[in-house]
């Protein structure tokens, strides 16, 4: 949940004033830090887009600092009850129909989450982006009244990342337009993509993100954000596997 | 007594043998083929045994493990062994152990860009492990991992498939420290090997061993300590004294307690060996009954008159058992010959790539080692030897037990 929120939040923040001497690891520090000790309350809907099916989930979410989350289904029915928790980098998952908590393996960590475009790491690894990854401005571009920067970040050799590179575009209200997943062959591998921006909980935020594969156009997830609130305080209780397991929100 | 010296036995039976040289000749052949294919056809059996317990053995591997008492029932990264210590140091130098090594070895998750596999991850000291069960030979790109600290990683061809990487490439491998947190890192692809068996390559990727300890936070820790000698066969007689150097905290084993089916195996091989020979025998047993049989009827006039003339029917019976054991020694002179003849040319291998998939099934390679024992060849020759006199004895019996008067008036 968290790389996803990550993206997320960073797509939400408010603008921050960037100087003219732009040094794009700060760029993505500070979409980050500006998310970090802020905590959130969201409803959204998560739609998995097949060649021959699609289907909505709406969940509701809560975030607190950098590394906690909490995200639970609430439609359709069958799906209702199944939640993610995020702890410290610890992820674990809880479906009503087993009555189980499973703290999610690392065997796991590249499977989809929930059935989406998302794999399990997309949504917990977070702030890996700013200190694994080499970072270089590629290109600042003006967009729809806005500068967008372009910025390519390379892994580092022995982080636990196995893509070549990641190409982000980030507004300079910082909303992350498009994140790009690159092979180490240089082929687009998959990308994130904001396509819907506007006014929600006072802020400027993408309020339609699609993750999807180059390969096959015709498969999609897509978030989209119906509601959110900034600031809200949330109690300990809430991101605890008690809570996950018994809702008492 | 007044049994016939036996050098006159001999001229006799020898004569006796070659007077009908057609049936005889026709005998030698089939005696001669009959023990061609015992040897023969145990050599083959034997040669893809071998092969699958040393590819067993191999990819166990080592002849005896040292292990967590609780790692063979969970390979988990928490049933790990210290390093070995002094004592066990002292005793692996004993001259039985050619060589061991030491390495961790857990469940683990690859993944690149397009996909994500499933395999074992074994942290090893490059070393030792050549001495022990990697072949080097098999890197066909890129390089062996060069010391236990290389940063580096050598995975299989088929998983470089299933993968779509490359030499050079980065992958992310994925294990659990001992407090069940996600241990990751990535990793270069220093080297791809080939296995004999594709399902090898797909299951191991080699990483060293000291990278690997600090990746997954074990310390010095390892999962098993393996050691290998000149002839797996003949583990017993040492392994006694690395267990007792190893202690009581360690479950120390030899290879067929660690696989048993392995173990199994090889019994049942031996057995089998035997029941091969005794069929193929029997076969060959109506053959040469028959054959003296009718050398028994054709001369019962002359056994009559053997008889009258005061030859003992134990010399009889004498007589025909040295006729079948001419025969027999000739048949079992040309078939030792034969085989050994055809076994030596083809002991360079027998490739059957064509059946390839079928045999690796059964976890052996696609070249085919015959493996001439000196003991199969000595069980065969003795086998046919005392079932072929034993066999032997009805129709002897039935030539000695003539009454003289009626031997002579049969027409």
């Amino acid at each position: 949940m968290r790389y996803f929120l990550t993206a997320l939040i960073t797509c939400l923040i408010s603008p921050i004033a960037l100087s003219a001497d732009i040094d794009p690891r700060d760029l993505i520090q500070q979409a980050m830090d500006h998310w970090r000790g802020t905590s959130s309350y969201s409803e959204m809907t998560m739609t998995i887009h097949r060649p021959d099916w699609q289907r909505s989930m709406s969940m509701r979410s809560w975030t607190r600092g950098e590394k906690t989350s909490l995200v639970r289904v609430t439609e359709p029915k069958k799906d209702a009850g199944n939640g993610t928790l995020l702890d410290d980098n610890n992820m674990w998952t809880f479906a009503p129909k087993v009555n189980r908590i499973i703290k999610v393996p690392s065997s796991m960590m590249s499977q989809s989450w929930m059935g989406s475009d998302f794999t399990n790491k997309d949504i917990s690894k977070s702030t890996d982006i700013i200190d694994q990854y080499d970072h270089k401005l590629l290109e600042t571009r003006e967009q729809d009244g806005h500068t967008a920067y372009v910025i390519e970040s390379i892994p580092h050799e022995e982080a636990a990342v196995v893509w070549g590179k990641e190409v982000l575009t980030i507004r300079d209200d910082n909303i992350l337009l498009e994140q790009q997943f690159w092979d180490q062959d240089g082929v687009l591998v998959k990308t994130m993509k904001a396509l819907e921006i506007k006014q929600l909980g006072g802020r400027s935020v993408a309020s339609i993100i699609r993750m999807g594969k180059v390969d096959t156009p015709d498969e999609w997830t897509e978030m989209s954000v119906q509601d959110i609130k900034f600031d809200v305080s949330h109690p300990d209780s809430l991101f605890t596997l008690s809570n996950l397991r018994n809702p008492r929100q | 007594m007044n049994i016939l010296p036996l050098k006159a036995m001999f001229m006799l039976a020898w004569r006796n043998l070659w007077r009908n040289h057609r049936r005889t000749t026709i005998m030698l052949a089939a005696i001669t083929v009959g023990v061609w294919a015992m040897i023969f056809m145990t050599a083959l059996m034997r040669g893809m045994v071998d092969d699958m317990l040393l590819n067993g053995i191999r990819s166990l591997p080592g002849e005896v493990q040292i292990h967590h008492p609780a790692y063979r029932d969970d390979p988990s990264i928490n049933n790990s062994i210290a390093a070995p210590d002094e004592e066990l140091l002292k005793a692996l130098q004993i001259p039985q152990v050619t060589a061991w090594t030491s390495r961790v070895r857990v469940p683990a998750v690859i993944s690149s860009e397009r996909d994500t596999r499933g395999v074992v991850l074994l942290g090893i000291e490059p070393d030792s492990e050549v001495q022990v069960s990697f072949d080097a030979d098999t890197i066909y790109e890129g390089r062996f991992l060069e010391d236990s600290s290389d940063r580096g990683l050598v995975i299989g061809a088929k998983m470089a498939d299933h993968l779509e990487t490359d030499l050079g490439k980065r992958v992310v491998v994925m294990s659990q420290d001992p407090d069940n947190n996600i241990a990751d890192r990535g990793f270069r692809i220093v080297g791809i090997y080939k296995a004999k068996l594709a399902s090898l390559e797909e299951t191991y990727i080699y990483a060293g061993r000291d990278t690997v300890q600090k990746l997954l936070k074990l310390g010095d820790n390892v999962s098993e300590i393996a050691i290998t000698s000149e002839d797996y066969r003949n583990v017993d007689n040492w392994y006694p004294r690395i267990k007792q150097a190893a202690g009581e905290g360690v479950e120390t084993l030899p290879w067929y307690e660690v696989d048993t089916y392995l173990g199994s195996m090889l019994a049942m091989m031996d057995g089998f060996v035997l029941v091969w020979i005794i069929i193929v025998f029997l076969a060959l047993s109506f053959g040469l009954v028959n054959t003296l049989v009718m050398a028994v009827f054709e001369r019962v006039r002359e056994i009559g008159l053997m008889q009258a003339l005061g030859m003992r029917p134990s010399t009889i019976l004498y007589q025909i058992l040295m006729e079948s054991l001419l025969l027999l020694l000739i048949g079992l002179l040309l078939g030792n010959i034969l085989a050994v003849g055809t076994v030596i040319p083809l002991q360079a291998g027998i490739d059957i790539s064509i059946v390839a998939e079928g045999m690796e099934m059964m976890g052996t390679s696609s070249m085919l080692y015959p493996a001439l024992k000196l003991n199969d060849m000595i069980m065969a020759n003795v086998i046919v030897i005392v079932l072929g006199l034993l066999t032997s004895i009805l129709p002897a019996w039935r030539a000695a037990s003539y009454d003289p008067i009626e031997a002579l008036n049969k027409t």
